[in-house]
């Protein structure tokens, strides 16, 4: 009988095909299965660590964070989520409609709690932590944001978190940043954003097919970004920024034996927090403002030098022997240079090198520079650290610009004239220098020579890194030529007819040299740039003060700012 | 044969207890202590299941050819009954309440049908092995015994329940194949059968329409025709080579899996057991069938032949469709698993029909 053989066979077919199935779902398509079961029972709930403090050179908080509370839900069922929501909505005393309209907002999938109210205060997340022993599906997570104790305060070093954009994503992705991740933008925020980021952990749960909670299967817990100590002393921030008191232009103070930033204000400033809660409104004025608060007139604008730059017109001389200390010219209030009247500022009579400096007669430069002619003067600003990025770890530095004839050549297809010498030779004309530099600059005179790296972070988390810097290069001037500009910054002061005597009556001595910057529209920019104590210079100061009138000017802000260090003992 | 009958109690007794385990761990966690006490139910049908068992496997086979009639009329009686005072449940009008359990009378009725079409293609006379069929003409051949099907088949597909409807139209043609019905009228049988096919279109619910629709591509509608199959993949393919291990089956246990512990109960036991425990279940289901193969082969009685082979054939379709559709390879139709699944109806009913498989393996002997 065939038949039941042929059905015998039926069957052994029929188990047959039953174990290819079996073999095909779990042996070649088992892990694909396996992740799919576990994206349905398995919820990841991201818990983020706080970022980390940034601190002054005493330890004290600039910024840090505070936590706020977020209240996230496991999406779920229906019914099952109005119940929780209406639970909420009571513990909040938000309208359950408005929770739930969040919740539809900020639906993205299945499988990731929904974010339903955030910036809760303290007292309400315990309650809903109380609440949850009943609805284990409610999630109260910490959500450490920034928190500036002291508002604007160096703002522009500090720069300012907020959503990553698209340029820096592209960028950064590689680097294990998501979209919407939070990121810093400006100032030590942006350039140490990698080291004061934070490293998200969380909790892995178990959800039922509704949903609801089941148990916690693991946690990872989040790691706190680095903390980042500045060199900046937050005492001197705080004298520098009232000193500036709503007036354009910057005010940085330095240490010029070891290149410590010890504070950088700039004006108009901004207030951090305003990217912490989202105001819309402040954060479009901010970006809007033409006087733009948010550029950090210290490191990334640069003006003319001014005055300031006969610092290195009266080097290069000197270094040069075009001058020496007997050199005098005569300041009849003008001069003739080729074709055009060059005047000064003054009428000086009889000046020499240190006179020169300190009543900065024009005159006197015009003719120094005309001896040194222009490329002389650009080589001696470059030893000095101009026209070149001083190399602070702040981001948009900018490298300010030092002309010269074989620039103007390739660039503008231009002659030289020696016009542009005379100019050139009084920090007029193309020549951009901005406060950092001009600061740095000034340092090499304050320490003896040796032209500091500026620096501004101290330390990130315990890695020190005061202690890595390497010894500055040396200045090779004479040391004649130090005495002689020295003793000129001196007299700057002390003279009473000096462009900076306004500082003379205080108990520091102090030396530097003013500026008057002209520029094409507006009233002049004011520069003061110098030093103190002057037997033994602790500090170098640069004060700019952008449409600020006569150099004058910037030497009483100086005067208020070493006034106040002096009351606080601070010299 | 004592050899037989242990084979068959043992290997039944396995799946049986499997079944019980699966039940427990696909249910332990829910709510309520009807729920929780399910896998005592089913140990108590399973106890009285293998009661049955033994007295089936006592009383002679022969008794059932006197009977068949009463059985077969009790069966139509209980079908008409369930359209009168049936409970609805999942959708289905299929259960009949006795004091203190449901009652399904379509799994009665398969067995009925099975005795039915035994008896009626063979001889009165155990001594005489020839068939009737072979002088049975077109109509007493095929279309009558054909009626007797399409009656309890037309009142099951109407409850509804079109998986234990086709699953008579499908023993019955096994059957015909093995009553040397000349392979002709079955063949013009299936083509009559197929012909109307596209007009059942219209008759078929929605429900099932979807899920013929979802057979062939699940995602279509992935939570809800589809769902419970996309699941019951899941389940199963997660389980790997060596299973999540017993309890540990989140597709089960945490309820992604509907009807984990009745029609989807491979799924749920093959989560946990994996590759490794499904082959053994296979074989076991396996060994089962070809046991009542080999004694409806040693049988010289046509009708405990046929009995044999009807029973196998139901045991062995039964457990084909139930897994191929819980791995997604056939449409979803609500066929139990026999002796695993959650049901008092079928875990008794098989029990019956394996005793009489037993019984029908000793009386041979006596001949």
């Amino acid at each position: 009988m065939l038949r039941k053989h042929i059905l015998s066979f039926l069957i052994i077919l029929m188990f047959g095909a039953l174990f290819a199935g079996l073999l095909s779902l779990d042996l070649f398509q088992g892990a694909k299965y396996r992740r799919l079961s576990d994206s349905n029972c398995i919820r990841l709930i991201a818990q983020s660590g706080a970022r980390g403090n940034i601190l002054d050179r005493n330890g004290a908080i600039i910024v840090d964070n505070k936590i706020s509370y977020d209240v996230s839900i496991l999406p779920q069922e229906l019914g099952q989520l109005d119940r929780i929501l209406s639970g909420v909505s009571r513990i909040l005393g938000i309208e359950a409609k408005e929770l739930k309209s969040a919740f539809r907002r900020n639906y993205f999938s299945s499988s990731i709690p929904v974010t339903v109210a955030s910036n809760i205060d303290l007292e309400k997340a315990i309650l809903l932590g109380e609440y949850k022993t009943e609805e284990p599906s409610i999630i109260v997570q910490p959500r450490p944001l920034r928190h500036y104790p002291y508002g604007s305060l160096a703002s522009h070093v500090i720069g300012y978190v907020n959503e990553i954009d698209r340029w820096r994503l592209t960028k950064l992705e590689d680097y294990g940043y998501k979209t919407k991740d939070i990121v810093g933008f400006g100032g030590i925020e942006e350039k140490y954003d990698y080291y004061l980021r934070q490293e998200e952990g969380g909790l892995s749960v178990e959800v039922n097919h509704r949903g609801k909670f089941m148990r916690v299967l693991g946690f990872d817990p989040p790691r706190n970004g680095k903390d980042i100590r500045l060199t900046l002393d937050l005492n001197l921030q705080k004298i520098a920024e009232e000193a500036l008191s709503g007036r354009k232009g910057s005010i940085v103070l330095m240490d010029p034996q070891s290149g410590q930033i010890l504070a950088l204000a700039s004006y108009p400033n901004f207030n951090p927090a305003v990217f912490v809660n989202k105001r819309t409104r402040l954060i479009a004025g901010l970006f809007n403002n033409p006087d733009s608060p948010l550029i950090n007139r210290a490191i990334s604008s640069s003006y003319p030098p001014a005055s300031v730059f006969k610092l290195v017109t009266a080097s290069a001389g000197l270094e040069l022997k075009k001058i020496n200390l007997s050199t005098s010219f005569l300041c009849r209030g003008s001069t003739m240079v080729g074709a055009r009247k060059f005047s000064c500022w003054d009428t000086h009579g009889e000046q020499d090198i240190v006179s020169a400096m300190a009543h900065s007669c024009d005159i006197f430069f015009y003719k120094t520079g005309l001896l040194l002619g222009a490329q002389n003067i650009h080589d001696y600003a470059l030893k000095l650290g101009l026209g070149r990025v001083v190399g602070l770890e702040l981001p948009y530095e900018t490298s300010g610009f030092i002309p010269s004839p074989l620039w103007r050549k390739i660039n503008k297809f231009q002659k030289w004239f020696d016009g542009d010498t005379a100019n050139l030779s009084i920090g007029q004309g193309d020549c951009l220098v901005s406060p950092l530099q001009a600061v740095n600059m000034m340092a090499v005179f304050a320490n003896g020579g040796y032209l500091p790296s500026p620096y501004i972070v101290k330390s990130v988390g315990v890695l020190d890194l005061s202690a890595k810097k390497k010894k500055f290069p040396r200045v090779d001037f004479k040391r004649s030529t130090f005495e002689t500009i020295l003793r000129g910054l001196r007299l700057v002061v002390s003279d009473p007819r000096g462009t900076g005597n306004v500082l003379n009556g205080l108990d520091v001595k102090v030396a530097g040299k003013t500026g008057t910057a002209q520029v094409s529209r507006g009233a002049t920019h004011a520069w003061f740039v110098g030093f103190f104590p002057y037997d033994n210079p602790k500090y170098v100061i640069c004060v700019l003060l952008e449409n600020g009138g006569p150099g004058h000017v910037a030497t009483v802000v100086a005067r208020q700012v070493i006034e106040a260090m002096d009351k606080q003992g601070l010299i | 044969m004592r050899t037989s009958f242990l084979r068959i109690l043992i290997l039944a007794l396995i799946i049986a207890s499997l079944g019980v385990l699966s039940i427990y761990s696909s249910t332990y966690q829910k709510e309520g202590t009807a729920w929780q006490d399910i896998h005592k139910r089913q140990m108590l049908w399973v106890i009285i299941g293998l009661v049955c068992f033994f007295i089936m496997s006592q009383v002679s086979y022969r008794r059932l050819w006197d009977i068949n009639y009463f059985i077969y009329g009790a069966a139509i009686f209980f079908l008409f009954l369930v359209f009168a005072l049936g409970i609805i449940r999942l959708g289905a009008q299929r259960w009949l309440r006795f004091a203190w359990f449901n009652f399904q009378p379509s799994e009665f009725a398969k067995l009925a049908v099975i005795i039915f079409l035994a008896r009626y293609f063979s001889r009165k006379s155990a001594d005489d092995i020839s068939l009737l069929s072979g002088k049975f003409g077109i109509f007493k051949g095929i279309i009558l015994p054909f009626i007797f099907v399409a009656v309890p088949m037309f009142l099951i597909i109407e409850q509804p329940d079109l998986g234990s409807g086709l699953m008579l139209l499908l023993v019955f043609v096994f059957l015909l194949y093995l009553t040397n019905v000349r392979l002709k009228y079955i063949l013009i049988l299936m083509f009559i059968l197929m012909l109307p096919l596209p007009f059942f279109w219209h008759f078929l619910r929605d429900y099932q329409k979807q899920r013929l629709l979802v057979f062939l591509n699940p995602n279509i509608d992935p939570l809800g025709a589809g769902y419970t199959v996309i699941q019951s993949r899941i389940a199963i393919g997660s389980g790997g080579l060596f299973g999540k291990g017993w309890l540990s089956g989140t597709q089960s246990q945490l309820f992604f899996l509907p009807e984990s512990h009745t029609d989807f109960i491979f799924a749920t036991f093959s989560e946990q057991w994996g590759l490794l425990g499904s082959s053994l279940l296979l074989i076991m289901y396996y060994l089962i069938i070809r046991q009542g193969f080999i004694i409806a082969q040693r049988t010289q009685d046509s009708f405990g032949r046929l009995l044999a082979y009807g029973i196998s054939l139901l045991l062995a379709l039964q457990v084909f469709i139930n897994i191929a559709m819980n791995m997604g390879l056939a449409p979803v139709v609500g066929l139990p698993l026999p002796l695993m699944s959650y049901g008092g109806s079928s875990v008794l009913v098989t029990f019956i029909a394996l005793g009489i498989l037993v019984n029908i393996d000793r009386t041979r002997s006596v001949f």
